[in-house]
């Protein structure tokens, strides 16, 4: 792992995320078996050959880990050079590494809500906080049971089929308020809070002791790299500058702050100091999250249950350090915001594989259902808009134009396509604006092409048009005035509608 | 109306598609599908220019390819066995700008927000038809002698149009008609004939536009042309009351002033009636409209030897419609006030490549923001999402279910008093000889007209749907409409409008009797739908941006 060991190789700002990702593709997957991996990984009997997997894993147990706002880029297994992410790398070299799993949203509430029902944000209706917003009385939390009473979630149809059910989170944007809590025997969390791994592991490990002997489904959540998560032994600032002049904490109030700014201003007064120091701050949660997980892993191995188990790891968004000169996430839908690793394990594989077919976050579901060779329920069956990935799995080519949506608060409604050849249109509602990438030539979204590019950005509108169309959704409908529309707590008390 | 003898119609003979084997062979390039993907496009779009002619105020019952008597239309009844006429094309609007929004958007005049005649420049941000052309590589040129394309413009020198006005964007360029002041800018576009011969071998787009057709008719072409069809030794009547101004036209012209005081066959001077027009009064004005009618169509006429003497018949669509017609009194009033049959009827011509399809007559009803998709159809080029009319390929082309559009809807948006109330008025005021008797009250009547249309409100409007057989107006604001009305004004009457028109146009095409109480059935069931489109236009109408101060360039 040398060449991941300095993790100032680059001072991350500027990666080019699709470079690093074709760096390691080739590392992990030609040279993986050959790789120094930890020695009871080759060495222990019952290793299978990817080739030679079922695929079928009825009846075994599924994880399925969100580690909420972790950014593609600083991924190892995706290609980052600072060593951040040891545990999740290991089982990324053991797995099936998705490097090109695009979220269909950029925050939280939107993101991980399609994960459980297969459908869009605009389908399953959880787009923003709140579903009535008349401060200060007349307040509606959205709720999926309330906003689309149809749709039936992936632990509802796993519980349907026998299996125990639980959930251990940080609560907030997948508190159990909005339904996230819908189909789980167990729904743990944190309230009042962007909770933490280091509260939801042991949680979920008591949990898991009481339902070990059972088949279960597990959702373990955490915010330990969220902006508004900060480590209860506070930071030790191991990846800081050391000339670095401390204008910043790494601070949940600062943190804030610069995202409010960039709302309101349209661009954050950052130094680029400033950002490697923010940067730095983000590595250092990752790390010590990459940490928790690691001890859960060892307990959970403790419980002889690592052969039985589908591990799915994943986020619902990624970050923004600045790249478009904004700061947190929700806002934009640039790839620091939706480009997310995807991590499937299956149970006794040990040589990984990594799959560069861009996919989405629509298609987990069905691939957590094909894999546990479950069906959807009668009144169900048509509700997954994503597919298996389980051929992907098997070698056959999975890559698909995707779609992604976000409505954040008073801000904006913005809806866009990244086709599986590298083009990307982000198109903004409220005013009409679009902006069309070429993600093979620039890859951190700089140039917007649609003055030079007029007919591919006509056809791809055209495109995402269709799309929310076709799902239900005619964009054309309606005109689009951002409305004050919360996601934060703080922004909702006492404020006046406008 | 006794008076109406002159234009005597012949029923227009139908020539429904048959089914020749030749028709069938002549495939409209529909590519062969496969089962999971929608139809491959042809790609006709790499070679097919596009040229839109759009006339003002054309009325389709006075062409002779529509079965007018008089031999106004020798080219279009030329042209038109080579085309595909339309026989029941309705306009979307009874006022040029905001119906030409419609043809260039393929939207409704609220959604694409061009719904008052001073509109800032870039109050239309939808998607314009030389818009996604030249996404797909055309050269894009207009000549308009319709002063409505470019008369907001930028500068305050009033001397040079900037490239500002909502209907120049996206052509390269843009072209129009000034050769002096007054009616001389309705002269017929012959500009754009040049541009084509000089650009014939790029792909291009050219959109001509003409008011030669507007009042006063014809007066912007030689004398001789505009008296073709005079009644013999005809006299104005308004020449024993008073004089036309120079700037306004020659004394013998059929000015908007004189046609806006006639109201049911009276006109109006000083709040009374103070002549009833005669037959030969009316033919008068009729024969001055079908001058402008056969002097527009010499102008078709050179359009065609252009595109036959540079070869360009084979590889361009042209397509000739009325931006909206006319109202030559048979409800009462004149020019194009109110949502009349005769007003929102308008023709539509489309000759394809090579005359495909040729001769044929489509009797089901279409409208004006079909030409759009029916281009991109054609073309191969993707439809945009936001318009709101249909392709007429499957009608041309026979296919079955192909039955045009049952429901039309149109919007008489702004109400003419709110244009009047902008600008208009005090222009006209000033441009007329009246006496003063007559000129102080237009400055109150502007003054409650400002006061009823404050600056920046949404403009009022009524709205209509109309089927093969029924036609429903609904009056939005009637106690409004009453107080602002300009025939009101001029009478010195409070005219009375209900809240609800029916017309059976089969019947009654003149719609002078309202039969709602009649036929509830019918009434309730086209209220319903007029208001469910109403709604769908109104959650995404476009802002009304009028706020900037704009720079009219008054037209005659």
């Amino acid at each position: 792992m040398s060449q991941h060991d300095n993790r100032n190789e680059s001072d991350g700002a500027l990666i080019n995320r699709r470079e690093f990702i074709k760096k390691t593709a080739v590392g992990v997957g030609v040279a993986a078996a050959a790789m120094a991996m930890p020695g009871f990984i080759l060495g222990k009997a019952g290793a299978v050959d990817v080739t030679d997997l079922p695929m079928k894993y009825k009846d075994y147990n599924v994880v399925f880990v969100s580690f909420d706002a972790l950014q593609a880029a600083h991924v190892g297994a995706l290609g980052y050079p600072g060593n951040v992410t040891p545990t999740i790398d290991a089982m990324a070299k053991q797995g099936f590494n998705f490097t090109n799993n695009i979220s269909v949203a950029s925050w939280t509430v939107p993101a991980s809500m399609t994960w459980f029902t297969g459908v869009y944000p605009s389908e399953h209706r959880l787009t923003n906080k709140f579903s009535v917003f008349n401060p200060p009385n007349n307040n509606v939390i959205s709720n999926l049971k309330k906003l689309s009473p149809e749709l039936v979630t992936l632990a509802e149809v796993l519980k349907q089929n026998g299996y125990a059910t639980g959930g251990f989170t940080g609560n907030a944007g997948v508190s159990g308020g909005f339904g996230y809590s819908q189909g789980f025997d167990e729904y743990f969390f944190e309230k009042g809070k962007f909770g933490s791994m280091g509260v939801s592991i042991p949680k979920g490990l008591e949990w898991l002791h009481k339902n070990k002997d059972k088949k279960f489904f597990m959702f373990l959540h955490g915010y330990d790299m969220h902006g508004q998560n900060i480590p209860v032994e506070g930071f030790d600032y191991r990846f800081v500058d050391k000339g670095y002049d401390k204008r910043y904490t790494g601070s949940a109030a600062e943190q804030e702050a610069l995202r409010e700014e960039g709302l309101e201003k349209g661009t954050v007064a950052l130094r680029d100091e400033d950002v490697k120091f923010w940067r730095a701050i983000y590595d250092e949660k990752i790390q010590r999250t990459d940490a928790r997980f690691k001890k859960f892993l060892e307990e959970y191995e403790k419980m002889g249950l690592m052969d039985k188990t589908i591990f799915v790891l994943t986020s619902d968004h990624g970050t923004e350090f600045h790249e478009h000169k904004r700061f947190d996430h929700g806002f934009s839908l640039y790839d620091e915001l939706i480009h997310v690793p995807l991590i499937i394990k299956l149970p006794k594989q040990k040589t990984g594989k990594v799959i560069k077919d861009q996919i989405s976050s629509i298609d987990v579901m069905p691939t957590v259902l094909d894999l546990l060779d479950v069906k959807m329920p009668d009144n169900a069956k048509k509700q997954l808009r994503g597919a298996s990935l389980v051929v992907g799995l098997k070698g056959k080519d999975v890559a698909k134009d995707v779609f992604f949506e976000t409505d954040y608060r008073q801000y904006t409604y913005k809806r866009g396509i990244q086709t599986k050849d590298g083009w990307k249109l982000i198109y903004t509602l409220e005013n009409k604006s679009r902006e069309l990438y070429n993600l093979k030539s620039d890859p951190h979204e700089t140039k917007n092409l649609v003055e030079q590019e007029p007919r591919r950005a006509y056809e791809l509108e055209q495109r995402v048009f269709a799309h929310f169309k076709a799902i239900g959704h005619d964009l054309n409908s309606r005109q689009w005035i951002p409305g004050l529309n919360p996601v934060y707590d703080s922004q909702a008390k006492g404020v006046q509608k406008k | 109306m006794k008076l109406r003898s002159t234009a005597d119609h012949s029923p227009s003979v139908i020539i429904r598609c048959t089914a020749f084997v030749l028709l069938a062979a002549l495939s409209l390039g529909v590519a062969v599908s496969n089962a999971e993907e929608s139809p491959i496009l042809p790609e006709r779009y790499k070679d097919t220019n596009v040229i839109l002619v759009s006339l003002q105020c054309l009325r389709p019952d006075h062409l002779g390819v529509y079965g007018y008597k008089r031999n106004t239309s020798p080219n279009i009844d030329r042209l038109a066995k080579s085309s595909i006429l339309f026989d029941n094309t309705i306009a979307q609007a009874n006022l040029t700008p905001v119906a030409m929004m419609s043809v260039l958007t393929s939207q409704y005049p609220r959604v694409n927000g061009m719904i008052a005649f001073d509109a800032a420049k870039d109050a239309v941000t939808s998607r314009t038809l030389p818009e996604i052309l030249k996404y797909y590589g055309y050269t894009t040129a207009a000549v308009s002698g319709s002063p409505e394309f470019f008369m907001r413009y930028d500068t305050e020198s009033g001397t040079e149009i900037k490239l500002g006005d909502v209907f120049s964007r996206s052509f390269d360029y843009f072209g129009r008609t000034r050769k002096g002041l007054g009616s001389s800018l309705r002269v017929a576009p012959v500009e754009s004939l040049d541009w084509i011969s000089k650009n014939k071998d790029k792909k291009f787009f050219m959109w001509i536009a003409s008011g030669v057709i507007h009042v006063p008719y014809a007066a912007g072409v030689p004398r001789e042309e505009r008296t073709l069809y005079d009644p013999p030794g005809y006299t104005p009547f308004w020449d024993k009351f008073h004089s036309i101004k120079a700037e306004e036209g020659a004394p013998d012209d059929t000015t908007y002033d004189v046609l806006m005081r006639i109201y049911k066959d009276e006109y109006y001077l000083g709040f009374k009636p103070v002549y009833k027009l005669t037959p030969t009064d009316y033919s008068y004005i009729v024969s001055r409209y079908d001058a402008a009618i056969r002097y527009t169509d010499n102008f078709i006429g050179q359009l065609m030897d252009t595109l036959e003497k540079n070869n360009l018949t084979k590889n361009t669509i042209l397509i000739i419609h009325s931006i909206h017609g006319e109202d030559l009194g048979e409800r009462d009033t004149y020019v194009h006030y109110d949502l009349s049959e005769s007003a929102v009827k308008s023709a539509l011509v489309v000759r394809l490549p090579g005359g495909e399809q040729g001769g044929k007559k489509i009797a089901d009803q279409v409208q004006g923001l079909d030409i759009m998709p029916t281009v991109l159809d054609y073309l191969g080029i993707p439809r945009d999402y936001s318009q709101q009319g249909a392709s007429l390929l499957p009608l041309i082309k026979g296919e079955p279910g192909a039955t045009g559009t049952e429901f039309a809807y149109i919007d008489r948006i702004p109400w003419w008093e709110h244009t009047l109330s902008r600008w208009y008025l005090e222009f006209k005021n000033s441009q007329t000889n009246y006496p003063e008797s007559e000129k102080t009250p237009v400055k109150e009547y502007g003054a409650m007209l400002r006061a009823a249309f404050p600056p920046g409100s949404y403009p009022p409007g009524d709205i209509a749907i109309r089927t093969k057989q029924w036609k429903m107006i609904l009056r939005k604001d009637p106690r409004l409409l009453e107080k602002v009305s300009w025939y009101g004004y001029i009478t010195g009457q409070t005219l009375q409008y209900g809240d609800i028109e029916l017309y059976d146009i089969v019947a009654d095409p003149n719609e002078r009797t309202n039969v709602a109480a009649k036929n509830p059935e019918v009434a309730r069931s086209l209220k319903t739908k007029l208001m469910e489109w109403d709604t769908s236009v109104e959650r995404k109408k476009a802002v009304y941006g009028a706020g900037e101060k704009r720079f009219i360039i008054p037209y005659p």
